[in-house]
């Protein structure tokens, strides 16, 4: 091979120097046609990926009139019902307000006027009630110590609330909450926000109610386990004041931070974790428990900065018009294993189910009648085929006692939004008058009787029943 | 076939396979691009053998995780466009290299090491990373560029030996 040849494999090609000529040219660009296949291909495959999303996507309703909203109380949960928000079309941020100004606030501030919005800050809601004169409705993200005041005064003033879960600390003041809803005829929707889950409300309707899949629920368990962590802290340039912290409610920055552990405050895992789920064990069974037995203590953290107990079991008992039913619930927050999830046992199948979108099945029971016909109409997809047993497994013994594992089936309701996403829209869109509210005061009335009944019963150490009329407001 | 046909055959050969690298990084590059919120955290994550402790700080550190994520994307497009267009097509090979080595490195197939990702084929040392940086040594190391790719015109213009 000649130089130029080495260099350019043509005899032409290396002359450096030379004019280029049209070989040169040809030759130089003979591959740029690969990118005009590239960029077509790439097109193809965007389009792809948006028709099968859009296909995925339930139909986008129209949103209807522009909603003044305002967001009260931006801490961490505070950031979660906004990020669902965001994602919601029709709501117009009016105004924030939070008492760390210098960090909450300034920070969803920003945030909101990243996104366009023309947004007020306020350190003092009732500031910003008497300020904000044509808000259509308010979040609140507050501790729950402050729930009720906030809630009671939006009402007054007349707005409809959004209120996170639990609804409050003390059932005193949850009835109140529920019963000024009533005289302002405002909406209360409380933040259970399973309950407008799409897969949740799939379970409910069509596997337990039109299809009574699993029979008979005689036993239920759930759980929210959790590793453990390091309290909160914050930076010390951002500390508020002690005075202001006191005109609030907090004794110092460490409680205003970990309130979810101090008495007065919060109420401990088994309200911020176990209330969503002990929710569930009610909604689907239709009925209020009639009696509460619990274990739990601060194990495993110090006691002086976590007043509420680390670890609680507790088991109620159902009243139902099947029979009765004994739930077991745990909640520990010093290592996570398997997570959470709940898990409602019938005679004829078990339903588990998670907010977490991995976890999500019913299996039959053996003995129970053939599910051809949910596959068929879609409550379930079709089992799982039964894997090949390994030559160990096969080789184990099989005990007469022991009953066959049943088919697993897959729920068929696939939910990729921000968990809070539809429970949000579900209130703005009662507000707007085109849906009922899902989870409305009295409900989450009834789901805070249940659950700050566990930790009395804890105090107790022993079974407490609850009054039926504990429950109506 | 005469020994020139031979050579251009040859040539063209070399050039098809810059092209199929090139697109591979392409897309790559422009797939991670489209996701918008793509991340290598997972993979560096599960880094095994001698330079896990590397891969691990990267992910952990988010300033730096940020900018190993913006390398990837850009650089792996930037190699892909250099390899199907040949342009500075030498230096898009070695970036190229250099890149893969560090995948790797960063999860070696070895044997005894296992990963929670699943690989989709059998690989024993060999894989197709590797078969992939083979391919790059042997373009680095042709001038398919002036043979065919934009390096033939940057030559000429640049009228350097």
């Amino acid at each position: 091979m000649s130089e130029n040849e080495k260099k350019g494999g043509d005899a032409s090609a290396g002359k450096p120097g030379r004019a280029l000529d049209r070989r040169d040219f040809l030759q130089g660009l003979a591959t740029v046609p690969v990118l005009g296949l590239f960029g077509a291909s790439l097109l193809q495959k965007i389009g792809y990926d948006k028709k099968r999303k859009a296909s995925k996507a339930a139909p986008a309703a129209a949103p209807g009139p522009d909603l003044n909203v305002a967001l009260l109380g931006a801490g961490a949960q505070g950031e979660v019902l906004l990020n669902a928000m965001l994602k919601i079309p029709g709501l117009r941020f009016r105004a924030v307000c939070d008492i760390w100004t210098e960090y909450n606030l300034k920070k969803t501030v920003n945030l909101l006027r990243k996104y366009k919005f023309d947004v007020n800050a306020y350190e003092d809601y009732r500031d910003m009630l008497d300020g904000e004169k044509d808000l259509d409705a308010v979040v609140i993200a507050t501790p729950d110590f402050w729930h009720a005041r906030h809630t009671i005064d939006c009402l007054k003033a007349g707005l409809n609330v959004y209120c996170e879960k639990e609804m409050s600390n003390s059932l005193e003041d949850a009835r109140r909450m529920v019963i000024t809803a009533r005289e302002t005829g405002k909406l209360l929707q409380i933040g259970h926000q399973r309950r407008s889950n799409p897969r949740y409300l799939h379970c409910y309707e069509k596997i337990i109610k039109e299809a009574g899949m699993i029979g008979r629920i005689v036993t239920i368990n759930g759980q929210w386990n959790r590793s453990a962590q390091p309290d909160l802290g914050w930076p010390q340039r951002y500390a508020i004041p002690d005075a202001q912290l006191k005109k609030y409610g907090y004794p110092s920055m460490n409680q205003f931070r970990n309130w979810r552990w101090f008495k007065g405050l919060g109420g401990g895992p088994i309200v911020d974790l176990g209330s969503h789920q002990i929710d569930i064990f009610s909604w689907f069974l239709d009925a209020r428990p009639v009696a509460v037995t619990a274990s739990g203590g601060t194990d495993y953290y110090d006691p002086a900065t976590h007043e509420w107990y680390d670890t609680v079991m507790a088991i109620y008992e159902y009243q139902t018009s099947q029979g009765r039913v004994r739930a077991y619930y745990q909640t520990q927050t010093t290592n996570s294993s398997q997570g959470y999830f709940e898990n409602f046992m019938g005679d004829q199948g078990t339903l588990v189910i998670s907010e977490s979108g991995s976890r999500g099945s019913v299996y039959r029971e053996v003995s129970a009648p053939q599910w051809d016909e949910w596959v068929r109409r879609g409550f379930v997809q079709a089992p799982k085929l039964v894997e090949q047993k390994s030559e160990e497994e096969k080789a184990a013994v099989l005990d007469v006692r022991e009953t066959l594992s049943p088919d697993e089936h897959k729920l068929p309701v696939e939910f990729n939004d921000p968990y809070h996403k539809p429970h949000l829209e579900n209130f703005f869109n009662a507000v707007r008058g085109r849906e009922k509210l899902n989870c409305p005061a009295e409900v989450g009335y009834e789901t805070a009787v249940c659950v700050l009944k566990v930790n009395e019963a804890i105090e107790a150490g022993r079974r407490l029943e609850f009054n039926p009329a504990e429950f109506a407001v | 076939m005469d020994e020139k046909k031979l050579q251009q055959w040859q040539m063209i050969a070399l050039v098809g396979l810059r092209v199929i690298i090139g697109w591979h990084f392409l897309y790559e590059g422009a797939a991670k691009l489209l996701l918008g919120n793509w991340s290598a955290a997972g993979f560096l994550l599960q880094s095994k053998w001698i330079f896990a402790p590397i891969f691990k700080w990267m992910a952990n550190n988010s300033a730096v995780l940020d900018a190993v994520n913006q390398l990837n994307m850009w650089g792996l497009t930037a190699i892909g466009l250099g390899l199907i267009l040949g342009c500075f097509t030498r230096l898009a090979a070695l970036a190229g290299i250099a890149i893969i080595m560090l995948y790797y490195v960063c999860n070696p197939p070895f044997v005894g090491l296992f990963y929670s990702i699943p690989m989709e084929g059998h690989y024993m040392i060999v894989n197709k990373n590797l078969v992939e940086v083979a391919g790059l040594v042997v373009i680095m190391l042709f001038p398919t560029g002036r043979f065919a790719g934009l390096d033939r015109i940057l030559h000429k213009l640049s009228g350097k030996k």
